[in-house]
């Protein structure tokens, strides 16, 4: 363009340099940079993007990747019959113990308390993981839902007027507990949850996506609090005692759950965390789960579509409450006291640090994710000071260098290796150079 | 109507206490709402910025300056200010180190907005504990970690005996609260001019309003961004000290927290990202506050800003003032 006319040639940057003001051309050259810049980094995203997904488009060659396209090919049945051998061996894991040696380190963790503990994180995890990982919301609040469905079982079993009861000397003629009542308070928690999930989202899930994870942070310290104060309905700070264990008495069948060691607890949770697995692969593939998607990769564009935005935020918000609700009934059931001070922060973070170390939508991942949190301290005792640190850092350091997390799900590792065109913050790394 | 007359009876009082909170709310929403102006971003360890303040006020007190009794006259003016500078330093230290470690690497990289704030969560929760572990028992791999904070909170030298310097309606104002709103209102001041009159003041607005356009104008983003987090750490970390100064609580690991969320609530409450917005949201949050001691009493005060926070954004989310940053 330069040489087309004389006068234009008299204003090329090497007639600046001789001492001429130039700001204008020095704008115009840093905007042209500045463009070339952009369309470099565009195509190298795209490129990016198109190697990620392609990998997974890779011709089958070996034994191995021949097997795995064969059980892709027939997943109607070989899908079912892995997730039954895999939920087996989990079962038996107890057991191991007895029949084998086992170093001390790995019986820490094959013991039935732990797995129990492992299996109740499994179950917030997976319920979070539909949250932030299908829908791209953040909460920081999933021990508000936990407490909720905890506190509704103290209350509702009847324990908590036992409690009372007892502190003020009228225990005579008091009814301890419904222990068979159980079943039936699952499903309460499970409507409580959601209804608060569901008053919480409403106005929240409205607005940018920042102030659902503030709003959830609070509300789980609100919670807390509230729990606190109201002496009358939950018991303040001296809590719920007595919480009766689940039993299942028909016809000839009485099944009766223990004490917190009791190894039928696993195996509740484990129940609970096949039938979620189950019910969020479904939800994942079915028009809700494509929704999700939309949203989380292009929230205009999916509004654009018709996805209804704000509906499909709360269902995941809503799944996210629920699950932890139950889990809260499983865990007061098991621990039998329930007080304020469990309920806090850090649980929160806990579990979200789960669903990002082991991959942010990944279903296995979340599990996966449950078992490094939960199980890794119990096998390094001595360290157990360090953990909260060391998930922190952990949390960071999985944001930079591996955002999809240990065990990545295909289409959310795309996503959050190259650009999500939807929500992005502005790449400050060209400025000023 | 028992409570009403509570309310009438302590109306003063409560004013009093809530214009002290509200400054220093307003000090710390700041810090929120200028990275919001530059990022569009939630720094969720805004409040460890906080935290990092009253643990360097109370290692400046017990172990630099070893107060063990309340001073007066010079004395005094130089424990003051040898408590707020490094409280300002350090924090300002650790928003930018913040900034440099949790943020830049996923802007340069582009992440979605998420990683953001996952990354930030990560690093309040990182920091907190590191102060949890710092009791003089635990070491990282190279090094022992130094006696500093710990799991339980520190209790921070007194170095300024509580005096009534004026009353107003009968209400008592002790030279701690005039000192806070002195140098609350100051630092407000300063901080408005540097943003509204200062070479870099302009940057700063300029990459609010559109950063793309503010960087081919010349503006160093990268360096906007460090600015803003140190202002905001700066800030904090007064906020910090003066906390510590008028509330004699002690250094705990876990302080930052709630005055963090309050903060924010005040910064959506004027409106994110404008600036005189959170100055003006963190005296109305501080007041509210201060009113519902009376009104449904003081273990429900946090609830209350929380409500408050709920019932802005339903009916308001762009806050009092509105949301532009560049004006």
């Amino acid at each position: 363009m330069a040489e087309e006319t004389p006068v234009k040639q008299d204003r090329t940057p090497s007639d600046d340099e001789a001492g001429r003001p130039a700001r204008k051309q020095t704008w115009q050259r840093r905007w042209r940079e500045r463009k070339a810049d952009l369309r470099e980094k565009r195509i190298t995203q795209t490129v990016r993007l198109r190697t990620t997904i392609s990998k997974d488009l890779q011709p089958v060659t070996g034994p191995l990747a021949k097997l795995r396209a064969k059980i892709e090919e027939h997943r109607k049945w070989t899908h079912p019959l892995i997730g039954f051998l895999l939920i087996a061996v989990a079962a038996l894991l107890p057991y191991l113990d007895d029949w084998m040696d086992l170093p001390l380190w790995v019986s820490r963790v094959t013991s039935g308390s732990a797995l129990a503990r492992f299996a109740l994180f499994a179950l917030f995890a997976l319920g979070l993981n539909v949250v932030v990982g299908f829908a791209g919301l953040l909460d920081l609040g999933d021990v508000a839902f936990w407490a909720l469905g905890a506190y509704t079982a103290g209350i509702a079993t009847g324990a908590h007027s036992f409690t009372q009861a007892r502190i003020s000397g009228t225990e005579e003629g008091a009814e301890p507990v419904f222990a068979m009542w159980m079943w039936g308070i699952l499903l309460l928690a499970l409507a409580v949850a959601v209804v608060a999930g569901v008053i919480l989202g409403s106005p929240t899930l409205r607005l940018r996506g920042d102030y659902l994870a503030i709003v959830t942070l609070g509300f789980g310290e609100i919670i807390r609090i509230t729990a606190n104060n109201l002496d009358g309905i939950t018991g303040g700070p001296r809590g719920v005692r007595n919480i009766p264990h689940p039993r299942i008495e028909a016809g000839g069948i009485n099944v009766e759950w223990g004490t917190l060691l009791d190894v039928k607890y696993y195996w509740l949770l484990l129940t609970l965390v096949a039938l979620w697995v189950i019910a969020i692969r479904l939800l994942d593939h079915s028009r809700i789960g494509r929704a999700w998607v939309a949203i989380r990769e292009d929230e205009v564009a999916a509004a654009a579509m018709g996805v209804p935005i704000v509906k499909m935020k709360l269902a995941a918000f809503a799944i996210g409450a629920c699950t932890a609700g139950v889990g809260g009934v499983v865990y007061a059931e098991q621990v039998g006291f329930i007080s304020p001070p469990t309920f806090n922060v850090v649980q929160s973070i806990l579990i979200l640090s789960m669903v990002v170390i082991g991959g942010m939508g990944s279903i296995p991942g979340a599990i996966v994710g449950a078992a490094i949190v939960v199980l890794l301290p119990e096998m390094f005792r001595g360290l157990e000071d360090y953990r909260f640190f060391v998930f922190g850092l952990a949390i960071v350091l999985m944001m930079i260098f591996r955002p999809q997390g240990v065990l990545p799900s295909k289409r959310r590792k795309a996503e959050l290796l190259g650009e999500s065109q939807g929500e992005q913050l502005y790449d400050a790394s060209h400025a000023g150079s | 109507m028992e409570f009403f007359s509570n309310f009438v009876d302590q109306f003063w009082p409560q004013t009093r206490n809530g214009l002290t909170l509200g400054s220093i709310y307003a000090m710390i929403a700041l810090g929120y709402t200028m990275v919001y102006g530059v990022l569009q971003l939630i720094n969720f360890a805004h409040s460890e910025v906080f935290m990092v303040s009253t643990f360097t006020t109370l290692f400046a007190y017990r172990d630099w300056f070893n107060v063990v009794a309340p001073a007066s006259g010079v004395g005094l003016l130089v424990l003051l200010m040898g408590g707020l500078i490094p409280a300002m330093i350090f924090s300002a230290v650790l928003a930018v180190l913040i900034e440099r470690f949790a943020y830049r690497p996923l802007r340069k990289r582009g992440a979605p907005r998420l990683s953001f704030l996952i990354s930030a969560i990560g690093a309040s929760f990182f920091i907190q504990y590191l102060f949890v572990l710092m009791d003089g028992q635990h070491s990282l791999i190279f090094f022992d970690l130094p006696n500093i904070a710990g799991p339980s909170p520190q209790t921070v030298p007194t170095v300024m005996e509580t005096s009534t310097v004026f009353t107003v309606f009968d209400t008592p104002f002790s030279n701690k609260r005039v000192i806070v709103i002195l140098a609350a209102a100051l630092m407000l001041f300063v901080l408005d001019r540097f943003v509204r009159q200062t070479k870099m003041g302009r940057g700063i607005r300029a990459v609010a309003q559109d950063a793309e356009a503010a960087s081919m104008m010349g503006v160093d983003i990268n360096r906007v961004i460090v600015v803003t987090f140190a202002v905001g750490g700066l800030m904090a970390g007064a906020a910090g000290f003066l906390y510590i100064l008028v509330l004699g609580v002690p250094a705990f690991w876990f302080i930052g927290f709630l005055p963090g969320i309050k903060a924010f609530t005040a910064a959506v409450l004027g409106g994110i990202g404008n600036i005189r917005g959170a100055m003006v949201g963190g005296l109305l949050l501080g007041l509210v506050e201060a009113y519902s001691v009376p009104l449904f009493g003081a273990e429900w005060t946090d609830v209350t800003a929380f409500v408050v926070l709920v019932l802005v954004l339903l009916f308001r989310p762009t806050g009092i003032m509105g949301e532009e940053v560049g004006s």
